[in-house]
């Protein structure tokens, strides 16, 4: 009699459960697990794939100018990308130019400056804004803040700005409010909250030892700062700042509203145009023939060809972070 | 009183005086001493040449000595000696760990449980642990005594209820929470959470309880009741317990194992290990020259 | 002006600046909400959650059938999600030791949560509606359940790693098989985060426009057929903020209210739950 049944043998409980289905409920649990974790990778794989395949006639048929031909001509069958493309990457651009010194700006003043009473609601309110969905930037970018920029802001670019020589192309044009720097103003104020919520988690891995040797020797904030907490933490800086740039390439609704929507490529900030994702929003929908359909599923494919490089990128520099700060 | 220990051939250790009060008399209270009836007769569980590896390290190394039914044994040493090591192979459990892993042979009446074949989960229905932190889970009293026995038995409710009070009686538990058993597990004290593991452990009906370190979480009246319990329990399970308190080992067991970075020192009854042991490394260990 | 004079200086106008930063991000938080309520509660009459939506013009209506479109969507595709969402997460705390399966799927979960939404619903689109012929409920609830899976997954995990291995020994010394030890004690001891999660899951794709916008599309008129397309709030506020028909903009602007406080409570009621203290003391 084998070990095993000499144990049984003597068992004196009556199993409710045969043993062996323990057996296959265990392997059919940990299968399940398994398979949906794989799934989870397929499913990155297939984006990519369908994508592909959508966008293979637009490929066929314009290669690589899709890449710089700045003609959208539905009725013609001409299109190109260099638009979206160019709207997608300048209002990402501003949105950070803004976002990150503000967000380094917020997460500062919440480690470094902040009552420890309003330390909590501050950070709670500051993650509300990250919670706020994509359209209602939109909708209070079209009716409140494009007004009002059209009316204050814009205006005084371009009369302050306006004539310097190289600079004041970017502000020239009549002020309508929509535009591409309205879209990127929407855009920062959405990416804002999510850079200052990781600069401040990030900020806060700094070891307290090393900050208080600092004001020790009668460094001042903005000293501790400058030269031990960023310094620090430059790498998940960066992966923070990353991850919103990714965000932001993405943002599709508050984009569309106040962007303009018009394929063209204007060296002014105030003039309309258009984002890869607003694109897509605003005529998907209306694509009937097959080549206008391919082209616009080309245009995703190359928002998730560059979302995903950036999103890499800063899942990168996080990791490295993480494994110093396991240390 | 005075008692005589007489060392190998080594010189004469520090006056004797300093070691009666290091030692504590061997036979506290009542303590029957294993019969020899159950000294002689097959013991329950036989260890041969065990060794244990995390990863590359071998922290067990070659262990074999014999524990006996319805005696209490004490595996004693100091910290990172494999005491708790060796406890854990008993009922398999570092299976969970994926490189840890153990060889040689370890018998519970007559059937080795170091074979692959051997079910794991009947194999821990029929030893039981408790852990040195008390571990209720997260739901009431009674479903924590329940869980293992709905594992294995399809008991109608009254029978069940019966089972929880028992348990919770051998626990010393009882009385404490008989007005609440559908009252969280985590809403007891320390030591209360450590009986309700203890009662959980025995409610399955186990042959073997494996006891690590049960009080050294607790305050010195929790563990009292837990030495008192574990007397009491004696008589109808083989009981093996690691403790790092020697006072501990010394009144509560039967035999005691004394291990010393992974090796098995000395493996005696306990009264003869604290009164005469045989090896230097135990006298030293005993006396408290080192920790 | 000496060293240590321009050092004062520099510290009070940075600490001086990162407070306005603040303020400023403050500012537009409350700029928004004050517009939502200002523009959005008069436009919450009774009428918005008892009639359809109206034709554009003059007509009075309400949002009933976006309303309960986006209920339907939104509580299917939480369904859908959740539990794939929390088997994998479960598989990377409990079996991925070890293996290559693991840092994968947590680095692809990652990129999928941070991945444009838009291109969700590219995808669905391709995959379903294309070969289904028309559009569909059922698309959006797929896409939406494709941006549920990574939150789960990231909350699940990170919480079930939380829970002490001790627990789990405890189990298993009593000869529980590993799934059952899984499902009644570890979920056990970690609701309260898991709950958490889906609660963030659901805040998140109960305001997303863009995966609809190709999948379930839109519908005047009430529907209960998931296998056609269905009126939800988002695209419906998109459709009637950007209208010129001033009826069609109030209703916006009440329908931008009510998922805004929504997700908001939903947040605030989630942070709650995670802050009422673990079930391990």
């Amino acid at each position: 009699m084998s070990g095993t049944d000499a144990l049984a043998g003597r068992l004196r409980l009556e199993p409710a459960r045969g043993v062996s289905r323990q057996k296959v409920e265990d392997a059919l649990f940990r299968g399940a697990t398994k398979a949906f974790a794989i799934g989870v990778l397929l499913l990155l794989l297939a984006v990519l794939v369908s994508l592909v395949v959508g966008s293979l006639p637009a490929i066929r048929k314009f290669g690589l100018t899709f890449l710089w031909d700045q003609s959208w001509n539905p009725v013609k069958d001409l299109f190109g990308g260099l638009p979206a493309i160019y709207g997608t990457l300048v209002t990402s651009a501003i949105a950070m130019l803004v976002a990150v010194p503000v967000g380094l700006g917020v997460a500062l003043f919440l480690t470094e400056l902040c009552p420890p009473w309003a330390k909590r609601p501050i950070g709670v309110l500051v993650e509300l804004l990250a919670a706020i969905p994509s359209i209602i930037y939109g909708i209070w970018g079209l009716f409140i803040l494009a007004p009002v920029l059209q009316l204050t802001v814009q205006p005084f670019l371009v009369d302050v700005l306006g004539p310097i020589p190289i600079l004041g192309a970017l502000f020239a044009g009549p002020p309508l409010g929509l535009g591409i720097l309205t879209a990127g103003f929407i855009l920062a104020f959405m990416v804002l909250p999510f850079i200052a919520a990781v600069t401040r988690d990030v900020f806060q891995t700094v070891p307290a030892v090393l900050r208080e040797s600092a004001y020790g020797i009668g460094a001042t904030t903005a000293e501790v700062v400058r030269d031990i907490v960023i310094p620090y933490t430059r790498v998940g800086i960066v992966g923070g700042v990353m991850l919103g740039l990714g965000r932001a390439l993405g943002e599709t609704m508050a984009v569309t509203f106040v962007i303009g929507n018009a394929h063209h490529v204007s060296t002014s900030l105030l003039a309309p145009g258009t984002t890869i994702s607003a694109t897509l929003a605003n005529e998907f929908t209306e694509a009937v023939d097959e080549l206008y359909t391919s082209s616009l599923i080309e245009l995703g494919l190359i928002l998730f060809v560059i979302t995903f490089i950036v999103l890499a990128a800063a899942k990168f520099m996080l990791m490295r972070l993480e494994r110093r700060s396991a240390r | 009183m005075s008692i005589e220990v007489t060392p190998m051939d080594t010189p004469l250790p520090p006056p004797q005086t300093i070691r009666t009060h290091l030692v504590a008399p061997a036979v506290p209270r009542d303590k029957p001493r294993a019969t020899t009836a159950a000294a002689t007769a097959e013991p329950k569980i036989a260890v041969k040449d065990l060794k244990f590896f995390y990863h590359d390290f071998m922290a067990v190394k070659g262990v074999s000595l014999d524990l006996h039914d319805k005696c209490v044994t004490a595996f004693i040493g100091p910290s990172g000696c494999g005491k708790s090591t060796l406890l854990r192979c008993l009922n398999r459990i570092y299976e969970l760990y994926p490189d840890q892993r153990a060889t040689g042979e370890v018998m519970i009446d007559g059937a080795n449980i170091l074979d692959p074949k051997m079910d794991l989960n009947l194999l821990r229905a029929r030893v039981g642990m408790v852990f040195q932190k008390p571990t209720p889970f997260p739901m009431s009293i009674y479903d924590n005594i329940a869980f293992g026995v709905r594992l294995y038995e399809r008991l109608p409710a009254s029978e069940l209820d019966a089972r929880v009070e028992h348990s919770l009686r051998r626990a010393a538990l009882w009385d404490e929470v008989k007005d609440k058993l559908k009252a969280s597990g985590l809403s007891l004290s320390g030591g209360q959470q450590q009986r309700l593991c203890i009662a959980r452990a025995i409610a399955v009906k186990p042959e073997v309880l494996l006891l690590d370190e049960p009080a050294s979480a607790l305050d010195p009246l929790s563990t009292q009741r837990i030495e008192e319990l574990i007397a009491e329990l004696k008589s109808d399970y083989c009981i093996v317990i690691v403790t790092h308190n020697m006072q501990q080992a010394a009144r509560s067991s039967d035999y005691t194992a004394f291990m010393y970075l992974g090796e098995l020192v000395e493996f005696d009854e306990t009264e003869a290990m604290f009164t005469h042991p045989k090896m230097r490394q135990t006298e030293d260990y005993i006396t408290g020259r080192f920790g | 002006m000496t060293l240590y004079g321009k050092r004062r200086i520099t510290n009070y106008v940075v600490l001086t600046l990162s407070l306005a930063a603040t303020a400023a991000g403050l500012l537009v938080l409350f700029l928004i909400l004050g517009a939502l309520l200002w523009y959005g509660i008069p436009a919450l009459k009774i009428m918005t959650f008892t009639a359809m939506t109206p034709p554009p013009g003059n007509t009075p209506g309400g949002l009933l059938n976006p309303i309960f479109g986006s209920l339907v969507i939104t509580a299917a595709a939480t369904a859908l999600g959740t539990p794939i969402g929390i088997l994998t997460g479960t598989f990377l705390a409990e079996f991925g030791r070890g293996t290559w399966v693991a840092p994968a799927v947590r680095f692809v979960n990652d990129i999928l949560l941070s991945a444009p939404s838009i291109v969700i619903g590219l995808f669905v689109y391709e995959m379903m509606v294309v070969p289904m012929g028309h559009f569909s409920a059922w698309a959006g609830v797929v896409a939406l359940a494709i941006i549920v899976i990574p939150v789960v997954v990231r909350t699940t995990e990170n919480v079930l790693v939380l829970v002490p291995s001790s627990l789990r020994e405890a189990a298993i010394a009593l000869g529980a098989p590993r799934w059952k030890v899984i499902v009644a004690v570890t979920y056990r001891a970690a609701i309260q985060g898991m709950l958490t999660g889906v609660m963030l899951a659901v805040a998140r794709i109960a305001g997303e426009t863009a995966p609809l916008l190709f999948t379930a599309l839109n519908n005047q008129f009430w529907s209960s057929n998931l296998n056609g397309p269905m009126a939800n709030l988002p695209v419906v506020i998109f459709q009637f903020a950007l209208s010129p028909y001033a009826n069609w903009q109030v209703l916006a602007w009440g329908g931008a209210a009510l998922i805004t406080f929504t997700i908001l409570i939903l947040n605030i009621l989630a942070r709650w739950v995670a802050s009422r203290g673990s079930f391990q003391q």
